[in-house]
């Protein structure tokens, strides 16, 4: 039964990583279409240069922002202007315990922002993890490595979550068993 | 097809790049408040002197060829104009009254005036004033409504074009008196005191201009816009609607810059990291060849595309032995776990993650570097935010 | 409270030189009634065409002058659901050939359409809730293998919000 229990897990992981893949690419062709950024000094307030995206004084260099969706629980939101981005993630969560994995997941990252130089603090509302790539990132760092990291970390950051939720469940199973195997 | 030469001149962005009058010197801010002036010395560039004034990015250089003078704009609001001196060079204030950061500058031909673009929808016009010696500026102000992005100057030395932040492309003239004699009656205008504007286009789907430039001979103007658009205005008579405005949508990231080549070609490049030519008339344009065929950038051609993969980072322990133990210690499983990793994307990666062009990213100027015989262009240079120079061959490309 | 009240007002929106979102975009010629009266035409067209199986007539219809900008809720309801209507009966494997034969400005509105289709997935209100996001996404990756990626940017910068 508990075995059974497992494979239909494995499963379903099997069949979301086969349409993983043109939502991945979907994003991978937006985010490049965005990082199209160069320096900008504000317009607004004079001898500044701060990301027009979360200024959002000159309605010109803000762009259309781009939804990405997979299903209606998982998304991308790319938010462009002239000289930063802001990308968020809606991350994939399917239960209760998927939810707090996430949170506590998500928050472990934003609560070390500063290692991870392109994560924003916060997430924007109805996101759970949010980016922040301005030009001076996307001129010291190579734009397309930029772009496989963003990939990579949606990419992984699905599996680890049905991971840890697959070790939770594997190891609660242990606990049972050896818990009611006294009473066997 | 001759291998492209490029330099490394710094590790960050080159902005704002001008050559000196015989093309042996140049002038480029590595991404700080400085400039730095190079020359060439056989096949390296050699590092010659440092202008430090500006205390914020220099934004543009350029370089007067006859007068042998360079003016360098910067976002702390200013601009200089330094002259050679026995002493080396040698830093003059001009007077802008703007209040935002300059964006752009350029020498008109005859050298007697220069003109600067800033964020203070501002377009400031400058001229020598011989009394008090000092430069002065005349605002263009209306009808800009947000930051001047580029301008480009008309063969005559009294037309002015610029691309702004609000998807516009503008000309103006500029015409000053005592300095400019009347001017010739060109397509564009025929009475055009301070401030007129000769021709307002507007990209096809809305992109910031990101460079504006005439043809050699003032005909034509062509601009690129952040929609990935290039196009073309043929004027037909003043006040007239043009003969032919040609836009064409391209399937590329944007371009950033543009050059012409002749009357009948263009040199754009950008984002997409080369310069690709394109080529046409009043009846149409099209792209024709990009000038970085990869395989002719000195590297290593790469066994097909190899896209950049995911898996095991540096400092990230990811062996067969690890893995089997992380499973083993979370699941009770004694099998490793599979790690698919799937990845595509629109861009060409080589084997060594660096991209296939040239240019690793985007290319933000472009310029004639070299005339032929026959006075067209054989040569043109590029400057990116890879900190590359790269010198590129175009005579007989079509 | 009241003594700091001052420093949230926007002195920039007083200053008349200011540009406002609404001066980015000119409003369509044919006013509100006009591009109404379009789309239904056209929505009319687009279940004929789609009836007799001509999918690459009805597309062409449907994207050609599509209506944009305010005060058209109703003309754009009816676009978007005939184009529904369109990507949801066409098979995956003509899905390639459809899209060569569209000009470039009906590629650029269509991978418009097609974000709006994903923006409107997440959202439920939204108007997105016929096609479901594989297709959506099936067509995405098609359509920037035709006209790529500048298709994507032209979409971010037209103002002209379909």
């Amino acid at each position: 039964m508990l075995q059974l229990e497992r494979v239909r897990e494995e499963k379903q992981l099997m069949r979301q990583s086969n349409t993983l893949r043109p939502y991945l690419n979907a994003v991978r062709a937006t985010l490049t279409a965005a990082l199209t950024l160069e320096n900008f000094s504000s317009q607004v307030v004079e001898r500044h240069n701060k990301p027009e995206i979360e200024a959002a004084a000159s309605p010109e260099v803000l762009l259309h922002p781009l939804t990405v969706s997979r299903n209606e629980s998982e998304r991308v939101l790319i938010e462009p202007s002239v000289n930063s981005i802001r990308l968020s993630i809606a991350i994939k969560q399917a239960d209760e315990i998927e939810k707090i994995l996430c949170k506590k997941f998500t928050r472990f990252m934003m609560m070390r922002a500063e290692g991870f130089v392109i994560l924003r603090r916060k997430p924007i509302a109805g996101y759970d993890i949010s980016f922040l790539i301005t030009n001076f990132h996307a001129e010291s760092m190579l734009k397309h490595k930029l772009v496989d990291f963003i990939i990579q970390f949606m990419e992984d950051v699905d599996k680890e979550i049905s991971e840890m939720k697959l070790s939770l469940n594997a190891r609660a199973r242990i606990v049972a068993e050896s818990y009611l195997s006294t009473f066997a | 097809m001759s291998t492209p030469e490029a330099f490394q001149l710094s590790l960050g962005p080159l902005t704002g790049v001008a050559f000196g009058p015989d093309r042996t010197e140049v002038a480029i801010s590595p991404n700080n408040n400085e400039v730095q002036i190079y020359k060439k010395a056989g096949e390296t560039w050699d590092l010659q002197q440092t202008l430090s004034e500006h205390d914020k990015l220099i934004t543009a250089i350029s370089w007067a060829p006859q007068t042998n003078r360079i003016v360098t704009c910067s976002q702390d609001r200013n601009a200089y104009v330094w002259t050679h001196t026995a002493q080396g060079w040698k830093p003059a204030l001009v007077l802008l009254r703007i209040n935002r950061a300059a964006t752009c500058v350029k020498w008109s031909p005859k050298e007697d005036k220069f003109a600067v673009g800033s964020g203070a929808r501002t377009i400031a016009v400058c001229s020598f004033d011989e009394e008090n010696n000092w430069w002065v500026s005349k605002h263009i102000k209306k009808p800009l409504r947000s930051t001047v992005l580029s301008i480009d100057w008309h063969p005559n030395n009294v037309l002015l074009a610029a691309g702004t932040a609000e998807s516009k492309a503008y000309v103006f003239s500029a015409f000053i008196k005592n300095i400019d004699s009347k001017p010739e009656p060109t397509v564009w205008g025929e009475r055009v005191p301070f401030g007129t504007i000769c021709g307002e286009f507007s990209s096809p789907a809305g992109g910031w201009v990101h460079d504006v430039a005439f043809s050699p001979s003032g005909d034509i103007l062509g601009f690129v816009a952040h929609d990935s658009s290039v196009n073309l205005v043929y004027p037909s008579s003043p006040g007239a609607p043009p003969q032919a405005l040609i836009s064409l949508r391209t399937s590329a990231l944007p371009y950033l810059s543009l050059t012409f080549v002749s009357e009948n070609t263009i040199v754009a490049a950008g984002h997409d990291c080369q310069p690709v030519l394109f080529s046409g008339d009043e009846s149409g344009w099209a792209m024709s060849t990009s000038l970085d065929s990869k395989s002719a950038a000195g590297k290593p051609a790469a066994g097909g595309r190899v896209v950049s993969g995911s898996g095991g980072g540096p400092g990230r322990l990811n062996s067969d032995a690890f893995n089997a133990f992380k499973t083993a210690d979370s699941r009770g499983q004694a099998r490793p776990a599979s790690s698919a990793g799937s990845a595509s994307g629109g861009i060409e990666v080589g084997a060594d993650g660096l991209l296939l062009t040239v240019h690793q990213n985007s290319i933000t100027h472009i310029e004639a570097y070299e005339w032929g015989s026959g006075g067209s262009v054989s040569k043109v240079v590029t400057a990116g935010k890879d900190g590359r120079l790269v010198i590129w061959d175009v005579a007989g490309k079509k | 409270m009241a003594e700091y009240a001052f420093r949230k007002i926007d002195i920039d929106a007083l200053d008349e030189d200011t540009l406002l979102r609404e001066d980015l975009v000119e409003p369509d010629p044919r006013g509100p009634d006009g591009v109404l009266a379009d789309a239904k035409r056209k929505s009319g067209e687009v279940r004929t065409a789609v009836a007799q199986n001509n999918i690459a007539g009805a597309l062409a219809a449907i994207l050609s002058d599509p209506p944009y900008g305010a005060d058209v809720d109703e003309a754009r309801a009816l676009t978007i659901s005939a184009l529904q209507l369109i990507l949801n009966s066409t098979r995956s494997s003509e899905i390639a050939a459809t899209l060569k034969n569209l000009t470039p400005e009906q590629q650029d509105h269509l991978m418009s359409y097609l974000y709006k289709g994903m923006a409107g997935l997440g959202s439920k209100s939204g108007a997105g809730g016929e096609v479901s996001g594989s297709v959506l996404l099936t067509w995405h990756e098609k359509l920037t293998e035709v006209a790529g990626v500048g298709c994507i940017v032209r979409v971010m910068t037209d103002r002209r919000t379909l």
